[in-house]
Order: structure tokens, then C-alpha cells, then sequence
């Protein structure tokens, strides 16, 4: 009986924003006594994570701690062992397993990766309409009109036709962001995007979260080392120690007011 | 050294040359047939190969294993013979024949498609489960495309080699060109004309191929893998060799 009261195959047609509901300051993500473990280590120990809707969020912290795990798991790439997950009042994951309204949630969330992702072998245009085509049904026509605004967004209109192998790195990444755009989501997770980049090109690349965030509210989880940039423009800083969440702050508070050693330590090995 | 004095006789192979033709048709039919199937066939078994479920993989590499171990002559004796006296049902030489070269074939087309797939980072094909797209569609879209291209070389070798071993068929009394060469040689008494002449025949289908096949692999020692610029890790090793093949 739900399945017919569930609009769910409409929705995969189309996933129109109305699905998300959480306007800017409320909660979109939260996650509750996650933990995850690989070959018998635990990397998340017990999380416990909120973002609002319209945030940034950036986490820091040394490598192994479990910041792409996070990522991941609230990606839906890793199901953690224990834990839940509720997206925009939904609960998303629970009792080890994805549930049905994650369905309808997925598509909502982007991910962009340390190393480049766009396929090699398609242009521009076909790395961002690929998914829009196939997944939400829109015609060749509509896919390329939404593919001209979300380069738009992230100032590379002119690269429409080029492929992977003729753009810079920071190019790329940003070609990347459009692509996760496409599908119009709420929640955006970086994951290094720009830890292979030139100081002056990662700015430019995070700039352009910045902008989207502002201007279509999208919420952005950010794993960087970018310490500039986390006090700049995050809303909130985490910070992640051992698997634990040491630190939820603003980054005023994280930088300049927090007793966390560890956080000091960390803070202090990566700005110089 | 003595070379014995012969007197070759070429009319035997014009008068006999549409019969050639006929049986160069025959062995180019087999082939395409065979080819056609085994990629598509070599897909699944790639994918199997490379499954989380164990008996899945064991079946793949099973079967992948027993094709390649095994004498292809023997696999085609082994349907054409064997195999009604198990089934109970008689296959025809050609069907036999296909079926034979198929299984051969698709065991390593499968093993080719498994390293192209295995050569596309997995961060490419997340990229693609995070855009929703179905698993059908990344393997479709992403992963079949550049395992492709980048086994191109391999397939297109595989694929000649398969194209001179259909010679094989000829013993199960398929009326391929070396059948048919074999016939007319023993009828006519003139085998060194007739064979020499298949021999050509083989080698005008074979050896563009063949140029072909060089030509790609030079263009992908100077480009490196699909994408990504700059040249690849074995020219940047052996720094004459991208000099040499650009030349
Ligand atoms: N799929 C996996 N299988 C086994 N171990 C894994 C897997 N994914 C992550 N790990 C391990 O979990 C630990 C934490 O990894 P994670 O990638 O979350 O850390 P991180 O904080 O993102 O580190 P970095 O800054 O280096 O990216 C690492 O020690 C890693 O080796
Ligand atoms: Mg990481």
C-alpha cells in the first residue's frame, strides 16, 4: 500500500528540491553514535555530528583520523557499523543499513574528491549531463542549458567543449563541483579537494564554495588543511582526533579560544 | 645446395581462386561472429571475475582458466565430438566451430576486460555512484569505455589471433579457406601454389590489422594512459623509447 502512496518513482524522475525542507540555520544532517571499524581498528569511535542547512562546516584533523570516513558514511560510499543517520528529519541509516527514505534523500547530496574524477574519455559537457540524462530524465537540451549555468557558477563557461586532459588542476576540480551541482543538492562533502593544488588556484576553487553556499544556500562539508580559508568562511570548524570529534566550534572559538591541546598542536604543525 | 627445380603452375590457383574466396568468406564470417560474441559475452564473465561473492569469482576463473590451459584444438574436438555423445544432440561443423571459438575467445577477452576495469581509479566510478547513477550505468558509461580504450592493443592481437586460428576448423569439415586450400591442393597436386596462396590470403586480412594494432600502441606510448597527459611510466623510464616511436 505505501508503494502507492509513495512518490518515490517520481521523485527519481525528478528530484525537485521540495524534498528538502530544512531552510538556512536548521538542521539538515545529523549523525548519532557513529563508529566504524577496518580490520578490527576503529576509526570512527563514537560521532556524533550536526550541520545546518546554508553551512560550512570544515573538518580538520591529522591524517587517519577518520575525516573521509565521515564523509563517506554521510555520502552513503560507507555503511558505518553502528550509528544513525538523519537527513532533513529523515532517518537515512539505521540498524547498519540505508533505509528507504534514502532513497529519496541521495540525490541531494554531491561529493567532490581529492583526486580528479572527471571521466577521460567524455568532454566538458558530457561529464555533467551524463547523470542528469540518465538519472532525472532530462533531454539533451535541458541537461546542456543546466550544464551552461552550473559552469557558470564556477566561472569555467568557456571550457564547455574541453576535455579532462587539456584542464589545469584547479580546472578540473572546479568542472568537478559543477558536475556535483548538476543534480542540485543540499549537502556538498570535499574531501581534499584542493590538496593538490597551488596555494593561489585553491583559493580561487574555494571561493567558488563560498559563493555557493551564499548564493544558493548549499551546505558544504569540507576536509581541508586550509587553515586561511576555515577561518574565513566556515561556520563551523570540527575537528577530529582519533576517530572522536575533540572540538565543534565556530572558528573563532576553535583558533583563537580553545584549551584543546591536540587542536593547538594540530593548528600550530599546519599553519607553517 | 641443391634447390629442386620445380615448375610452378599459378593457373591452378586462378581457376581454383573463387573457391578460395568462397572459403576466405566462410573463415571472415566465423571470425566476426565469434568476435562480436566473445565481447559481449567477455563482459559478464569480466565482471563475475572480479565479484565479492566468492563462488561467482571461482566460477569466472574457472572457466577463464580452463580455456586458456587447454588446447584449443582439443576445446574444438571436444564440442564437435564429445559434446553429442553427452548431449545427445549433433551440432553441426560451423555452429560447432563457433561455439568452440566463442568459449575460447571470451575466456581472454574476459581476462583483457578485467585489467582495463581494474585500471579505472575507483574514485571515477564513486564519482559516478555519488551522481546516482546505477551500477549498470557506471559499468555502461565509465568503466566499459576506458577498459576499452585501454585494452585496445590486446584486443585487437586476441582478435588477429583468433582470425588465423579459425584454420583450425578446417579439421571438423568446416569448409573455411584452409579447408578449402587443403582440398584443392590434394586434388590438384599442387599444394606450395594453393598454400602459398591461403598463406597471402591470411596474411592480406591479417597484416593491416596488424599495422593498426602498432600504430595504436605507438599513439599510446606517446600519450600515456587515456587522459591523463604527458607521457606514461614506461617511456618516462626509458626516455629513447618516445623519441624512437615518435619518429
Ligand atoms: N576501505 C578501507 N579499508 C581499510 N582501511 C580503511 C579503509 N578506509 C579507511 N581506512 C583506514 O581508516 C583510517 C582512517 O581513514 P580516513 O581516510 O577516514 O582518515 P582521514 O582523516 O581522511 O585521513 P587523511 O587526512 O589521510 O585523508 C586510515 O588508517 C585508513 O587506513
Ligand atoms: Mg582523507
Amino acid at each position: 500500500m505505501s508503494q502507492l502512496t509513495n512518490t518515490g518513482s517520481r521523485r527519481r524522475v525528478e528530484p525537485a528540491s521540495s524534498t528538502i525542507t530544512a531552510s538556512h540555520g536548521e538542521i539538515l544532517v545529523s549523525a548519532r553514535g557513529l563508529q566504524k571499524s577496518f580490520n578490527d581498528r576503529m576509526i570512527l569511535k563514537n560521532v556524533d555530528f550536526d550541520m545546518l542547512a546554508g553551512d560550512i562546516t570544515v573538518i580538520i584533523g591529522k591524517s587517519g583520523s577518520g575525516k573521509s570516513t565521515l564523509l563517506r558514511a554521510l555520502a552513503g560510499l560507507t555503511d558505518p557499523d553502528a550509528g544513525r543517520i538523519v537527513f532533513d528529519g529523515k532517518v537515512v541509516f539505521e540498524d547498519e543499513e540505508r533505509t528507504d527514505d534514502w532513497r529519496d534523500v541521495e540525490s541531494h547530496v554531491g561529493m567532490v574528491f581529492q583526486t580528479y574524477t572527471l571521466w577521460p574519455h567524455m568532454d566538458v559537457l558530457a561529464n555533467l549531463t551524463l547523470a542528469p540524462r540518465k538519472r532525472l530524465g532530462l533531454s539533451a537540451a535541458e541537461a546542456k542549458e543546466r550544464a551552461e549555468v552550473a559552469l557558470a557558477e564556477v566561472g569555467m563557461s568557456q571550457h564547455l567543449r574541453s576535455r579532462p586532459s587539456q584542464l589545469s588542476g584547479g580546472e578540473r576540480q572546479r568542472v568537478a563541483i559543477a558536475r556535483a551541482l548538476m543534480m542540485r543538492p543540499k549537502l556538498l562533502l570535499c574531501d581534499e579537494i584542493t590538496s593538490a593544488l597551488d596555494p593561489p588556484v585553491a583559493a580561487e576553487v574555494l571561493e567558488v564554495l563560498r559563493r555557493l553556499k551564499q548564493e544558493e544556500g548549499i551546505a558544504v562539508a569540507l576536509v581541508t588543511h586550509d587553515m586561511a580559508f576555515a577561518s574565513k568562511a566556515a561556520d563551523r570548524v570540527v575537528f577530529f582526533h582519533e576517530g572522536e570529534i575533540a572540538v565543534n566550534a565556530t572558528p573563532d572559538e576553535a583558533f583563537n579560544r580553545s584549551t584543546n591541546p591536540e587542536l593547538k598542536k594540530f593548528v600550530d604543525a599546519v599553519r607553517f | 645446395m641443391m634447390v629442386k627445380s620445380y615448375d610452378f603452375d599459378w593457373n591452378v590457383v586462378t581457376s581454383n581462386f573463387p573457391r578460395l574466396l568462397e572459403g576466405l568468406g566462410v573463415t571472415i564470417q566465423i571470425t566476426l561472429i565469434v568476435i562480436v560474441l566473445s565481447m559481449i559475452l567477455a563482459v559478464p564473465v569480466a565482471l563475475m571475475r572480479m565479484s565479492n561473492i566468492d563462488i561467482v569469482r571461482w566460477v569466472a576463473q574457472g572457466y577463464i582458466e580452463l580455456f586458456r590451459c587447454t588446447p584449443l584444438l582439443v576445446q574444438l574436438f571436444w564440442v564437435y565430438y564429445a559434446l553429442p555423445t553427452l548431449t545427445g544432440i549433433t551440432i553441426p561443423g560451423f555452429i560447432s566451430a563457433v561455439i568452440a571459438l566463442t568459449a575460447n575467445l571470451t575466456a581472454f577477452m574476459a581476462e583483457a576486460l578485467r585489467s582495463g576495469f581494474q585500471a579505472v581509479p575507483v574514485e571515477q566510478i564513486e564519482a559516478g555512484k555519488m551522481l546516482r547513477l546505477s551500477s549498470w550505468q557506471r559499468v555502461r558509461y565509465i568503466i566499459i569505455p576506458q577498459a576499452l580504450r585501454q585494452q585496445l592493443p590486446v584486443i585487437l592481437s586476441l582478435n588477429i589471433s583468433l582470425f588465423k586460428d579459425t584454420a583450425l576448423v578446417s579439421t571438423i569439415a568446416v569448409a573455411d579457406l584452409m579447408f578449402t586450400a587443403n582440398k584443392i591442393a590434394s586434388e590438384s597436386y599442387r599444394a606450395l601454389e594453393i598454400l602459398t596462396t591461403a598463406a597471402l590470403m591470411y596474411f592480406v586480412i591479417a597484416f593491416p590489422v596488424s599495422l593498426i594494432l602498432s600504430r595504436i600502441e605507438r599513439n599510446m606510448m606517446n600519450q600515456g594512459p587515456s587522459g591523463t597527459a604527458g607521457p606514461n611510466l614506461l617511456s618516462r623510464m626509458v626516455p629513447g623509447l618516445k623519441v624512437k616511436a615518435a619518429a
